[in-house]
């Protein structure tokens, strides 16, 4: 019961906060556009080059895949372990760390209000998107259903992750080349570069085994149209598995982390 | 030149600074392997299902991720952070001490911070300029290496022009930070030849946010394919860039000084 | 006869400054027609300095202390008023100028942080283009002047602040100019800093005979190294002229401290001036300037031997300043 009262009270807060960076928000969602547009654009050339489809996508599927992407990209979107890092080495920590709550949960809050805020402009942006390539939607109504697990499920993924390369923090002050690194895993095998089938064998099967293409492209594929329905439950257990997985490897770094922590004095 | 002796000094007490944090070079130095790495295998991945993309073949290609690079890290190393330092100054009330000096202030606070340990990124873009016209097989004259120098130089102060008008307007309306941010993250669509972007972002690319035409036109010019029409093209829209460029920092300053407009 | 180094008439600055109102409608109206509002900081300021003068500045915040200076550093044009520093025109920016003047603002800093001063210091004789030996001869005048040797070496983020504030003023004089315009030098500075500073400027003028002007809130600035100070206030010149002579001019009054052997009452005292002060046995009176001298007589006459110590003096220098002001806004 305290808990929910705790939530309600920052996510008043935090829409509050929210209400002051529009303008701020507004050109970040402009950033978050251009890869996927890149790649988009690239991928069209490519299979006009090759009589209009590569691998199964026609460029009108691209065009869906990628705005799906954009859509997904903003929903599961954590940046936690940036801000993580920062408090760590500012001293900031330790009185957040005495309180009764765990820091966790008011990004939570910021992270889902910072999305319902932002939906809405970007929202028009994809829709241009999809005009100026002739996006091609093959989506059917379970797909749109199965999807808003899929998708909450990547979002908790990338968030449980994130904070799982942020506990690193407590060790290093050079976290940010982890972090960096893991940026460059996720862009090559989480979907940005190409839909997994398209990966050459070796990359996909890597792609498939790993999270990171449970982040990004499983519920893009799913709101796409482009999984049966034996594949989206494939898939959709997949994500659950790699959830708890990341979860165990969190909760162990960082207890670690935390010991190491409060060791060397914050 | 007095100016050149200057630009020196400034690389030398950036760099001295840069190596005092030697660790940080070094993993710098790591992730930019990392990023060309990984933008040579998104390439290699396109290429692995099509032989070419709007007359570009992979070795094109790779010229042209080459030359994305090397304006990158060109322009980071020459402009990047004094801009930035510029704005700061602009909000810190420290341009004063700039102006008050018997120094070009448009040269100082363009060239201030240049930060020659990115000459790393310069590196690894020329080193992908061989590696794709090794690939090629073409063959690299003295005109295509001169026309690759100068529509170098043109992308490079294409982009200079633009980031400086960018910064100009910290004069009038002192948050221009995310304005700065977001056309730096637009630089990413210069990774591909311009040509692949359908009709108002092509035009988009080629104008207002230049990158796509300071990456491209280079990439065709060491390929042996550009004519002499669009070297000329390249030239005049770089010099009259600059012209205007240079005249509204003027204004800029103008206005800020309180000149009578 | 050489004109001033620094020659001001008529100077005069006007801001305008847009309106912002609150609210829907006025924000829509103002996309179409901005309404300004005229700010006039500097009004029709005359005065010279001399050769090797070192002149006060004083004024409340927002007085127009900052906007002449930087008027005459060359920083700020003019709305209208000529002005004249070493026979140039300021906001021209010749530089020929340039290289004789310089500017040192208190909270502001010059120098970049993360390299050593001595660095900042290589690059600043690029710009002044300052042949070698008259490089090095100015710096170990202004190392041994400001006891820089320990600082130039460190990164000057990792200086105090007094010690920054050294190396900053280094920085500035580098070039060995004949004006200088300090902008609130010592503000922020620890009281030993703060007179270790103006202890530099005094030596620093009587060495190189460098014109000075100064801004400053700190009284103690001003008493210390200025003979002459230029009082201005919304913009506008109230006095100019001797430090010693601002008491005089600007307030009608003296003060008479009297120390009785035993307790007076105080009554007694009111026939010879208004008691505003009274502790341990000390009575401060304040008595019109021009009754001073025979108040003081009656009393020593009426008091003979009670009297153990009697002194005459100006009202403390702030009081006066306090007191122009407070006229100024009254007249304003």
């Amino acid at each position: 019961m305290r808990l929910q009262r705790i939530y309600a009270a920052m996510f008043v807060a935090s829409f509050q906060q929210a209400a002051q960076y529009r303008v701020q928000a507004v050109l970040w969602l402009l950033m978050a556009v251009v890869r996927p547009v890149v790649f988009l654009a690239a991928w069209s050339a490519a299979a006009n080059a090759q009589g209009g489809s590569i691998g199964g996508y026609t460029v009108g599927d691209f065009a869906a895949y990628y705005v799906c992407l954009t859509l997904v990209s903003q929903l599961t979107m954590a940046w936690d372990a940036y801000d993580f890092e920062w408090e760590v080495r500012q001293g900031r920590l330790a009185p957040k760390l005495l309180r009764p709550l765990h820091p966790v949960h008011y990004t939570v809050v910021e992270n889902i209000v910072y999305k319902v805020t932002t939906l809405p402009a970007l929202l028009p942006a994809l829709v241009l998107i999809a005009w100026t390539f002739q996006a091609h939607f093959q989506t059917q109504p379970w797909q749109l259903v199965v999807f808003v697990p899929s998708v909450v499920a990547a979002a908790a993924l990338r968030f449980v992750f994130g904070w799982f390369i942020a506990s690193f923090a407590f060790w290093t002050t050079r976290i940010h080349a982890i972090m960096h690194l893991y940026d460059r895993v996720v862009f090559l095998l989480a979907g940005q570069v190409a839909p997994l089938s398209l990966l050459p064998a070796p990359l996909a099967l890597l792609s498939y085994a790993l999270p990171f293409g449970y982040m990004l492209w499983a519920p893009a594929e799913i709101l796409r149209g482009g999984m049966s329905f034996e594949q989206a439950m494939l898939t959709l257990g997949a994500q659950l598995v790699w959830l708890v997985l990341s979860w165990l490897a969190y909760v162990v770094v960082w207890r670690l982390g935390l010991r190491q922590f409060s060791a060397v004095g914050a | 030149m007095r100016y050149l002796r200057l630009l020196s000094l400034f690389a030398q007490t950036e760099f001295q600074f840069a190596v005092e944090y030697r660790a940080n070079l070094l993993l710098d130095l790591f992730e930019e392997v990392v990023v060309v790495a990984t933008s040579l295998i998104a390439v290699a991945v396109l290429f692995s299902h099509t032989g070419v993309i709007n007359g570009w073949s992979l070795g094109q290609m790779i010229v042209l991720l080459g030359v994305y690079y090397l304006i990158q890290g060109a322009q980071s190393v020459v402009f990047e952070v004094s801009l930035e330092r510029f704005m700061e100054h602009i909000r810190l009330g420290t341009l004063d001490f700039i102006l008050i000096k018997p120094v070009n202030s448009q040269f100082m606070i363009s060239t201030r911070h240049v930060q020659v340990a990115q000459l790393a990124q310069v590196l690894f873009g020329l080193g992908l300029v061989g590696v794709g016209v090794a690939q090629v097989g073409s063959s690299v004259g003295a005109r295509e290496v001169i026309s690759f120098v100068l529509t170098l130089a043109c992308g490079l102060s294409l982009v200079y022009c633009v980031v400086l008008v960018l910064a100009t307007v910290a004069f009038w309306a002192t948050r221009v930070e995310n304005l700065l941010a977001i056309f730096w993250s637009f630089l990413d669509a210069g990774r591909f030849p311009v040509d692949v972007y359908p009709g108002w972002l092509r035009v988009t690319l080629s104008t207002a946010v230049p990158i796509g035409v300071a990456v491209t036109i280079p990439a065709q010019a060491v390929a042996g394919r550009l004519d002499n029409l669009g070297l000329t093209l390249m030239l005049v829209g770089s010099v009259a860039a600059f012209i205007f460029a240079s005249w509204f920092w003027q204004v800029g300053l103008r206005n800020y000084t309180g000149a009578s407009a | 006869m050489a004109p001033p180094p620094i020659r001001v008439r008529k100077l005069s600055k006007v801001f305008k400054v847009h309106e912002r109102e609150e609210g829907l409608l006025p924000t829509l109206r103002s996309l179409f027609a901005r309404r300004f509002t005229e700010i006039a900081a500097v009004k029709d300021v005359d005065f010279d300095l001399a050769e090797g003068e070192i002149v006060g500045f004083l004024g409340p915040n927002g007085a127009g202390k900052t906007t002449t200076l930087k008027m005459l550093s060359g920083l700020l044009f003019p709305t209208h008023g000529e002005a004249t520093v070493l026979g140039h025109i300021p906001w021209k920016r010749d530089r020929e100028l340039l290289q004789a003047i310089t500017l040192v603002m208190g909270n502001r800093s010059q120098l970049i942080w993360d390299i050593p001063a001595a660095d900042s210091m290589r690059v600043l004789q690029e710009i002044f283009q300052l042949p070698e030996d008259r490089y090095r001869r100015s710096l170990d005048n202004l190392t041994e002047l400001l006891e820089l040797e320990p600082l130039l070496h460190k990164p000057v983020r990792n200086l105090s602040l007094g010690e920054r504030m050294k190396v900053e003023f280094a920085a500035a004089l580098i070039h060995e100019p004949r004006v200088l315009f300090l902008d609130e030098p010592t503000i922020g500075l620890d009281v030993t800093m703060q007179s270790r500073i103006r202890r530099f400027v005094a030596e620093y003028n009587q060495r190189t005979g460098a014109t000075i002007l100064l801004t400053s809130h700190y009284m103690d600035d001003v008493v210390a190294l200025c003979k002459r100070v230029i009082v201005i206030h919304h913009g506008q010149l109230l006095f100019d002229g001797a430090l010693t002579g601002l008491a005089e001019r600007m307030a009608p009054y003296k003060l008479i401290r009297v120390s009785f052997a035993a307790d007076v009452p105080v009554a007694h005292l009111e026939q010879y001036g208004e008691p505003i002060q009274r502790e341990d046995g000390r009575v401060t009176l304040r008595v019109d300037r021009r009754l001073a001298p025979d108040r003081t007589a009656l009393l020593v006459r009426d008091f003979g031997e009670k009297v153990v110590d009697l002194t005459l003096e100006d009202p403390p220098i702030e009081e006066v300043i306090e007191g122009v002001f407070a006229r100024a806004e009254v007249l304003a």
